[in-house]
């Protein structure tokens, strides 16, 4: 009994799935009509923009359809309600340059094939697409920049191949035009620098229409080889006063100033023959660059240089020592010793700041160096009990590139 | 017994509501965590389903914070706004904390004034206070007093058996289980268990005369018949807690927590910091201090024996790292995780029944008549009134201490912020707040735009940040070298993370961003100051993220909400009718346990006596300790020491009083010397550190040397200062110091400098920049580049110049390859070079390759702060070739060049000398680039040292520079095959910009000095100008 009910069940299941089957694959035997076709629109070509219509005749009256297939996409279109064998192409392909196949279609069967090719269209505006770059370039004729035109149909459609474009640009009191004619949709030209930094205006022009103005910075080349010359209040070292460096107008090799801001480096060697530096940016072409004046007797050697591009002569300044010996007291048991007046070169006291060095030596070990700037011309060092104990002491002094020395100074 | 409303309960309530929530206006969005809360709860509000938030971090998962809170915050947002939701959820919290300590301590009292009394006192208590009004943990509020209202349930349940009971008990669980992960495991310990273990005591009771007559055996009976009640219950939340936060536990499970431990105050040494002794341990217990031998005495009778050992355990818990105990408890991992101070939070908690109890006893109760039997009315109101005041005064002290010590920085406007995120696509790349602190929650709350730092640290991928214990990138300079080393990664390599913006609020971060390579932008009308940095690419349009099944997105968005609804409908009468007005025919069953106050306990009372004056005089003596500490005067050291620290602290006219009142400085004098000048040590330093060492001292003299440690954003500074004192009328004085008397030659000068202007567009558009606008990037050229490895570091250093017309930013990247040119690593420049070349400078520069901290756990962390610590990467390999991005930008900022090297010395193994600024800007940190070269003049070595002290136009700063010892660094062979300059070839550009170089000027700038493993020197100057004029 279980058997038999479950043998009934699955017949039950069976038998809805068969049926289901054998609907699904059942053709219909509807018989085709062979219909031909023929077109009856005579031109193939058009201009962008201009209203398409395909025309066919029929062998028989039937329902089609248009299939189209531009690089734009690929659609099937319905006749018009007026008349069923009259065709619109849609705009978004009726707009675009470029070639149409269009296969008309009768119950998913070609009945008719062709290609129609759309151009751009001339009657209206041109519209510019235009480049420049890059939007500054080097003076000397090497350097160059490019200007590219894509001229286009109202309907952004490039315009045929050789097409006039004129190009146009202005550098100082010259003005140039280059006649060009377009090529696989763009025209382009490069512009070599002149000799002269400036700035140098472009346009261009197709037809009627004309770009808006472009502009690209020329700037000048490398800086050639300069002069340098100093200015100094006087020539005495005493650390305080500036002296300037300054360099004749840096020219590139076409005679161009070079461009504000380029950094011009002084390498200054000393006597002793380190290296000091200072550095200065153009403006007109001229860099100053300041050093403190010395604070001991020096010669400079100073050379500037534009790294790896120019450099300047060789200057030599020297500058002369203030004083050549200063007075010392020991006083309150040698515990406090006054440096000074520091007298400058014309008698003055030297300005507030000048440097006065002690090094304390005891049994020829130095235990302490005191460093005083200098204020009214004079130094105080103290010694102070407790920290100085009894003793002999050598001191050491050191200003403005004098030094002393005392020997055996008792401190109680 | 009475069954009117209970007057004390309501008092509370409306107290607390008023007191509570009046104040959170002024307090709650300055406090720690509470506008964290407030994100999350906007992002819930937009995002509801979506548990994925790109705010922060690059991207991160809400899941790993309960949601409940937040999605509150969200839900009530939709009325009035987030801050809205943020405002009725605390007073939500205050209403719930206020009845559900009363039900609390109705149970464990079984007595409603005491329970009433408890309301009242839990409104003011410091525990309180502090974790709504400082800490701002709304969450934790909610999830404990829910969890408070849950315990009358859970015992009715134990004890009755009603179904009822268990079902409300269990509703209630799943509310604090959504609201807070911590509190239903740790509630189930401390809070749960112990009063199982009551239950079970009274039910034994029953069966028995008294508690004195329940034994162990009698006890362990009963709770063998309790047990299948227990098992259920303790099931039942079990799977609560598992299922209402599934997704949080599956997020747990595949985003295990990779954040090393984070430093937090609540496992200080209290004594040692005694900062966090105020905030998590004197604050919290507050008043509860003076009663702990009552307190103590208490929860030791039989009923609450439980409570006891649990409450004694909290208690040792809370004192974080001041006893070895919590750390042994809970093992090293536990301890590192945790913060402690929710341990003290729960212990205070369980007190306040308990002090309620107290308060009540002595009001009106039996320790009322006992002390004036005993004293004398008098003295009881002497006392009551000691005991009011100092309630009053710890209520105050805590609810003022954001006041006089704020936690966070100023309220900083936002607006100004966010229009300027909102302003031509600036949203387009992540930015980084600098000094906001909490605020920066908020920030993020109101705009689209991503940063990569966020104030949840147990939701960060980026290794970056989970291996140091760093808080957040914003706070990095109280983080020592962790938080300075990630901020400098960071700004480092800004391009990995698309960060282009920095907005600082904090000046102290201003040099590290200009050595880095940022340039400042322009200053908003909040004071912000914004940073940029050029050649950063935009965020792409997709961004990474990990997504979660669906069941677990609607699991968290809609069990929260479902729980509180089913309490709510489930409890409605329990919370408010019961609470208010008992309308039930009988009390609840544990009315019956109800201990009669009569015959206070004397030996209590005295030794409540002997404790409190046993504690008046701690405090005493720890403000006399802390007198003496800080008694600035009494020796050489202290003044010199109090000198540092007002001069740290910039109260220069506290550090004028130090000084010698003989000398001839005066006040004004000294401030204008201070005000002249500028440099890291003086602005941008903060005292890590200082040790004075007396090398002479007479009576009244000495000579003292300070060794001072200086911590700064860019380096830490060591300087040793010598100073002589003075002793007067028995006070040491710090003799005055001359200061430079250097005059300047000119008055007025003039100077002429090119000075240059971009207009990024010149149409106001919100298109894109139109091509005619964009300029063109400057050319560089690299003259030489190689690797070399120094004690198995390896470094790419070299020389680059400007070589267009306009001035150039310049970002290097070198990447190093192995033979089979697998890449190994990549990194930026930091600040080994100048970043900002005019046409034709030139500079040398070093590319260290620097990996994460401590990615390795075997690595030792070390002890001490060192900003400039250097992690290197770790290669697998050996590397042998390596390739340089540059990438030049116009300019127009940061272009000064006035400072020259006027003069030098050269010692032994020093170079001396002085560096002149001849400009018209302040040069506030002046840095020196170092570059070392062989015989052959080959480039093999770059180093730097920045200048603690800034130079004022026409003036000279000293500096001494320590030749190094580079014999171990292995020599590279010049390569400038990969090398590419706006992605184009060098070699290339080279040959057709500059084909005609003159490679002899290479040579003069080299100062011949014969070192350890070198043969010249060459030094480079540049400059950080902090405020440009």
């Amino acid at each position: 009994m279980k058997l038999n009910k479950r043998k009934r069940y699955i017949i039950l299941l069976l038998f809805p799935i068969v049926i289901a089957i054998s609907i699904a694959f059942t053709n219909s035997t509807t018989q085709k009509r062979n219909i031909t076709a023929t077109l009856l629109t005579k031109s193939t070509t058009f201009e962008a923009g201009q209203n398409i219509q395909l025309d066919f005749k029929l062998s028989d009256s039937v329902e089609t359809e248009l299939f189209l297939h531009s690089s734009y996409g690929t659609t099937v279109i319905t006749p018009n309600l007026s008349d069923n064998t009259q065709f619109d192409i849609p705009d978004f392909m009726a707009n675009k340059k470029g070639r149409i196949t269009y296969t008309l279609v009768y119950k998913s069967k070609g009945i008719a094939s062709g290609e129609i090719k759309i151009i751009a269209t001339t009657e209206q505006k041109v519209f510019l697409e235009s480049y420049i770059g890059p939007p500054s370039i080097i003076a000397g004729g090497r350097d160059y920049t490019m200007q590219t035109v894509l001229a286009n149909d109202s309907y952004d459609n490039p315009i045929a191949d050789s097409t006039k474009v004129i190009m146009k640009h202005q550098f100082l009191d010259r003005i140039e035009e280059r006649e060009l004619y377009s090529k696989d949709m763009i025209t382009w030209t490069n512009i070599f620098s002149y000799k002269q930094s400036g700035r140098m205006l472009l346009f261009s022009k197709v037809h009627a229409t004309v770009s808006k103005e472009f502009s690209v910075e020329v700037y000048p080349s490398l800086p050639e080889n300069f002069e340098i010359t100093s200015k100094r209040e006087h020539i005495y070292a005493d650390g305080n006063q500036i002296t300037e460096f300054i360099t004749s107008i840096i020219r590139d090799e076409n005679g161009n100033i070079v461009s504000d801001g380029t950094m011009v480096d002084f390498s200054i060697k000393d006597k002793s023959g380190l290296l000091l530096h200072t550095q200065g940016k153009t403006i007109e072409g001229k860099a100053v660059a300041k050093m403190l004046h010395p604070s001991h007797h020096e010669i400079w050697q100073i050379k500037g240089y534009v790294h790896g591009m120019a450099e300047s002569n060789t200057l030599l300044l020297e500058y002369e020592a203030v004083l050549d010996d200063f007075n010392v007291q020991f006083t309150n048991h040698n515990r406090e010793i006054k440096v000074g007046p520091l007298i400058s070169f014309m008698e003055q006291l030297i300005p507030d700041g000048a440097i006065v060095k002690m090094n304390i030596i005891k049994n020829g070990v130095k235990i302490d160096t005191k460093i005083e700037s200098s204020s009214q011309g004079l130094v105080r060092f103290i010694l102070q009990e407790g920290f100085y104990d009894t003793g002999e002491y050598t001191i050491e002094i050191s200003a403005l590139g004098v030094e002393k020395k005392y020997n055996d100074i008792r401190l109680k | 017994m009475d069954k009117s409303t209970n007057k004390y309960l309501i008092s509370a309530l409306l107290i607390g509501v008023m007191f509570h929530g009046t104040a959170i206006f002024f307090t709650l969005e300055s406090t720690y965590d509470a506008l964290i809360h407030l994100f999350f709860g906007n992002h819930y509000a937009n995002n509801w389903f979506d548990p994925w938030s790109y705010s922060w971090y690059t991207g991160f998962t809400v899941m790993g914070y309960p949601p409940l809170v937040h999605q509150s915050i969200g839900l009530l947002s939709y009325i009035g706004g987030v801050k809205f939701g943020l405002f009725t959820v605390a007073i939500i919290g205050i209403i719930l904390f206020i009845t559900g300590i009363y039900r609390f301590a109705l149970v464990l009292t079984s007595n409603r004034n005491v329970a009433g009394y408890t309301a009242i006192f839990a409104v003011f208590s410091s525990t309180f206070i502090e974790t709504l009004h400082i800490f701002g943990q709304l969450p934790s509020i909610v999830g404990l007093s829910i969890l408070l209202h849950a315990l009358p349930e859970i015992y009715l349940w134990i004890k009755i058996g009603k179904y009822k009971y268990l079902v409300n008990a269990l509703s209630l669980l799943a509310v604090t289980v959504t609201s807070h992960h911590v509190t239903p495991i740790f509630g189930m310990v401390f809070f749960i268990f112990p009063l199982i273990g009551m239950i079970i005591m009274d039910a034994s009771r029953e069966k028995v005369n008294s508690y004195k007559e329940v034994r162990f055996f009698l006890f362990f009976k009963t709770f063998l018949s309790l047990f299948k009640r227990i098992v259920v219950f303790g099931f039942g939340s079990l799977l609560l807690i598992i299922f209402c936060i599934l997704p949080y536990w599956v997020n747990t499970k595949n985003n295990p927590i990779t954040q090393v431990p984070i430093p937090h105050g609540s496992r200080d040494n209290f004594f040692e910091v005694t900062s966090s002794g105020l905030v998590f341990f004197l604050i919290p217990w507050g008043i509860l201090l003076f009663i702990l031998p009552y307190i103590w005495f208490r929860f030791y009778s039989k009923r609450y024996l439980f409570f006891g050992l649990s409450f004694t355990l909290l208690t040792i818990l809370g004192t974080g790292g001041t006893t070895p105990i919590p750390r042994m408890m809970l093992g090293d991992n536990a301890f590192n995780i945790l913060t402690l101070d929710r341990f003290t939070l729960w212990a205070s908690i369980m007190a306040l029944p308990i002090f309620g109890e107290f308060g009540y006893r002595f009001v009106e109760g039996d320790l009322r008549q006992k002390i004036q039997e005993k004293y004398g009315g008098v003295y009881r109101r002497v006392l009551g009134g000691l005991f009011v005041s100092t309630f009053v005064f710890i209520v105050f002290f805590t609810m003022s201490l954001g006041y006089f010590r704020p936690f966070q920085p100023q309220k900083i406007k936002m607006l100004p912020i966010l229009n300027f995120l909102q302003q031509d696509q600036h949203d387009h790349w992540r930015f980084l707040p600098l000094g906001f602190g909490d605020q920066m929650a908020w920030l993020s709350a109101q705009t689209n735009a991503m940063t990569v730092d966020g104030n949840y640290h147990s939701a960060r991928r980026l290794p970056e940040l989970t291996t140091r214990a760093v808080e957040r990138l914003e706070n990095s300079k109280f983080r020592g070298v962790e938080g300075i080393g990630s901020l400098q990664q960071f700004l480092t390599v800004p391009e990995k993370y698309n960060l282009k913006y920095v907005f600082s609020n904090d000046k102290f971060y201003d040099p590290i961003l200009y050595f880095c390579g940022w340039q400042r932008l322009r200053q908003l009308e909040n004071g912000i100051m914004v940073w940029e940095k050029l050649n950063i690419p935009p965020l792409s349009s997709i961004l990474p993220k990990e997504d979660v099944p669906t069941f677990l997105k609607l699991m968290w968005g809609l069990i929260p909400v479902g729980t509180v609804l089913l309490a709510f409908i489930i409890n409605i009468q329990l919370i408010w009718i019961h609470g208010l007005k008992s309308k039930h025919k009988s009390f609840p069953v544990y009315f019956k346990f109800a201990v009669a106050y009569d015959g206070f306990k004397s030996s209590v009372i005295k030794i409540s006596h002997i404790w409190g004056v046993l504690m008046i005089i701690v405090f005493g003596i720890g403000f006399y300790l802390l007198y003496i500490k800080n008694a600035k005067q009494i020796s050489p050291i202290n003044v010199t020491e109090s000198y540092y620290d007002a001069l740290d602290f910039k109260e220069f006219e506290r550090a004028y009083s130090y000084l010698d009142p003989n000398s001839t400085k005066t006040k004004d004098q000294y401030m204008l010397e201070i005000a002249v000048t500028d440099g890291l040590l003086s602005s941008y330093a903060k005292l890590d550190e200082i040790r004075v060492d007396i090398i002479a001292q007479t009576d009244s003299t000495a000579k003292v040397k300070a060794f001072t440690k200086w911590v700064t954003p860019l380096e830490k500074i060591d300087k040793t200062f010598f100073h002589e004192l003075i002793k007067e009328d028995k006070k040491w004085f710090v003799k005055t110091s001359s200061y430079d008397l250097d005059i300047p030659p000119d008055q007025l000068f003039v100077e002429n400098t090119p000075n240059y202007f971009n207009h990024g567009r010149r149409r106001i558009t919100s298109e894109q920049t139109y091509h005619e606008d964009v300029l063109k990037q400057p050319v560089l050229e690299v003259l030489s580049a190689k690797i070399i490895s120094n004690n198995g570091q390896y470094a790419i250093i070299g020389e680059i110049q400007n070589i267009d017309n306009v001035p150039a930013d310049v970002v290097i990247a070198g990447t190093l390859y192995n033979e089979a040119n697998k890449k190994l690593a990549m990194f930026n420049v930091k600040h080994q070079m100048k970043h900002k070349l005019m046409p034709k400078e030139i500079t040398s520069f070093r590319v260290n390759f620097e990996g994460i901290a401590w990615s390795n756990h075997e690595e030792r962390k070390p002890e001490t702060f060192d900003p400039d610590q250097f992690t290197p990467v770790n290669l697998e390999e050996q590397p042998t070739n390596f390739d340089l991005q540059c990438a030049g930008n116009v300019a127009t900022v940061d272009l000064y060049k006035g400072v020259t090297i006027n003069e030098l010395s050269i010692q032994k193994d020093h170079i001396e000398g002085v560096l002149f600024n001849s400009g018209l800007q302040e040069v506030t940190i002046p840095l020196l680039l170092v570059s070392y070269y062989d015989e052959n003049s080959e480039l093999i070595w770059v180093d730097h040292q920045y200048l603690p002290e800034g130079i004022r136009p026409q003036r000279k700063q000293y500096f001494d520079y320590k030749l190094l010892d580079i014999s171990t660094v292995s020599k590279g062979e010049n390569n400038l095959e990969n090398v590419f300059i706006n992605g184009l070839l060098n070699k290339e550009i080279s040959n057709k910009v500059v084909p005609e170089r003159k490679y002899e000027h290479q040579l003069i700038p080299l100062i011949p000095i014969s070192g350890k493993g070198f043969s010249y020197v060459k030094l480079e100057v540049n400059t950080y100008i902090g405020n440009p004029n």
